[in-house]
């Protein structure tokens, strides 16, 4: 990944860290800094604009190790197999985030930490589905055959993300936003109901996370390749 | 103590901006790292 | 058609394989029996509520699921004759036979276990009978199609017993929610029609991953 891109990003997002947590917000806003008071959000609505990128960023981990998956299955090559560990394993830990961001935002906004509301059951099966994933790869010693099943598996799990994430907690009815009959529609991100500012730093946010994913993931992959070189070399000593 | 709770905000951005440039110098230092690893192995 | 006539004799060779040495079908016969007891032996002079009862019901179908499903791999391999089965037949032939086969078998279970729950304890009073059996039938099927893949993926790894629980929970939580959701509408008394949803949920799971492991199970199977 270009360097340019890395500072970039490192500067892009601590902007928006910045953006996020100082701009005020007030109930009618004077100045492009300053954001509307959203009535039983107040200053948790900032939470916003972290708790979903990192979801989205989850979700984009996720998708591209199963493909992939797909793409081992097809040519074989072990750079895939690597590639499409590093990605389930930076969804596992974005997955992790967004479960603690989401459970923090549930302690101050729903009353406790935990309330097995769809979304958050949802996330938690995910999390165990994805753990599962590693505790297969665990279990096989020889590479090719651990890389042809992780793959199968990826593909298993890959197909569930789109249906925990975006379908299950939709139609069942729960507390956060979304939810079937929740009065405001299908909540603030898909409904475009934050003000304009505070939109353009979500969206800000939401490029900016993936980009750092994919920095993480380049990082990751790159230190996987190095990984298996040596212990190919070790091997053959 | 009464800047301290009225600038709480702040408070919460600067503890909030160490964290983030702790993992941003990480994340620096490791790529560095690899980026040495990978042209050692090239040669 | 060949696929069709090959699938139905690898689905009998499951059957005789598994009964001639009977051990296996019946540990999971006292499996079943166990697990009943413990709950009426706990359940004792209390009247617990019907929605912890409709829980139970599918925790005793599941575990059941996964004592018992996974063997149609897992036993191939023990035996020696995996290698012999694939040079013999196409993979095809040989997951829609082991599919149902694990189908027929779980619903044998669910269904030896929902009537034991109907008779043996008097709280749980099944209003709408169509919506249990229908119930029943597409978690059966929902049940045997994810766990047929799941345990042909672990019959290649090394801890194969407990892995196959690990993997196939997570999976399966969606179906179980759905159908502990049926159970209770038709215990309630709910009409057919409000029970759709759930239904359509079921059918969906088990057609999505019948579909994806027709489409990946040549990779597993085939080492």
């Amino acid at each position: 990944m270009k360097t340019w891109l890395k500072i970039a990003v490192s500067v892009w997002l601590t902007g928006i860290i910045i953006a996020g947590i100082a701009f005020s917000m007030v109930k009618v806003p004077q100045t492009w800094y300053e954001f509307p008071f959203i009535p039983g959000l107040e200053e948790k609505a900032r939470n916003i604009i972290f708790h979903v990128p990192i979801s989205w960023a989850t979700v984009v981990a996720f998708a591209m190790s199963m493909i992939y998956g797909i793409i081992y299955l097809r040519k074989k090559d072990i750079d895939y197999d690597l590639r499409s560990v590093s990605s389930a394993s930076l969804g596992l830990l974005l997955c992790i985030l967004a479960t603690v961001t989401g459970a923090i935002w549930a302690k101050f906004n729903w009353g406790s930490f935990w309330n097995w509301d769809p979304r958050q059951t949802s996330i938690f099966i995910l999390l165990l589905i994805y753990g599962a994933y590693f505790v297969l790869r665990s279990a096989i010693d020889e590479e090719e055959r651990r890389a042809t099943l992780s793959s199968v598996y990826s593909i298993i799990a890959g197909v569930t993300v789109p249906f925990f994430i975006f379908v299950m907690p939709r139609i069942m009815s729960g507390l956060h936003p979304g939810s079937l009959g929740d009065e405001q529609g299908k909540g603030p991100v898909l409904e475009f109901k934050m003000a304009p500012n505070m939109l353009m730093v979500f969206f800000a946010s939401l490029i900016g996370f993936t980009v750092l994913y994919f920095w993480m993931y380049s990082l990751k992959v790159r230190q996987m390749r190095i990984e298996r070189h040596v212990q190919q070399i070790t091997e053959t000593h | 103590m009464e800047f301290f709770e009225q600038n709480q905000m702040y408070v919460v951005l600067v503890v909030v901006l160490a964290i983030w440039f702790g993992f941003l110098g990480y994340m620096f230092v490791l790529d560095a790292k690899i980026k040495k690893l990978e042209e050692q192995i090239k040669k | 058609m060949m696929i069709i006539s090959t699938s139905y004799h690898i689905f009998v060779k499951e059957f005789v394989s598994e009964f001639r040495t009977r051990y296996a079908l019946n540990a999971l016969l006292m499996f079943v029996v166990t697990t009943l007891s413990i709950i009426l032996f706990s359940i004792g002079q209390e009247s617990p509520s019907i929605d912890v009862l409709s829980g139970t019901l599918w925790i005793v179908i599941f575990f059941s699921a996964m004592s018992g499903l996974s063997r149609t791999f897992v036993a191939e391999e023990e035996r020696g004759t995996s290698l012999t089965l694939r040079l013999l037949v196409n993979a095809s032939s040989v997951y829609i036979g082991k599919l149902v086969y694990n189908f027929a078998l779980i619903l044998v279970l669910s269904v030896i276990i929902a009537v034991s729950y109907v008779l043996f304890i008097t709280e749980f009073t099944v209003k709408t009978f169509e919506i249990f059996w229908l119930t029943i039938l597409l978690g059966s099927a929902g049940l045997a199609s994810a766990s047929t893949i799941l345990a042909a993926i672990i019959a290649k790894a090394n801890t194969k017993g407990t892995l196959f629980p690990v993997l196939a929970f997570p999976i399966l939580l969606p179906l179980l929610l759905t159908c502990i959701n049926a159970t209770k509408l038709a215990t309630e008394g709910a009409f057919l029609v409000e029970a759709v949803k759930e239904f359509q949920i079921l059918i969906s799971f088990t057609v999505v991953m019948i579909a994806t492991s027709f489409l990946v199970f040549d990779f597993v199977w085939k080492d």
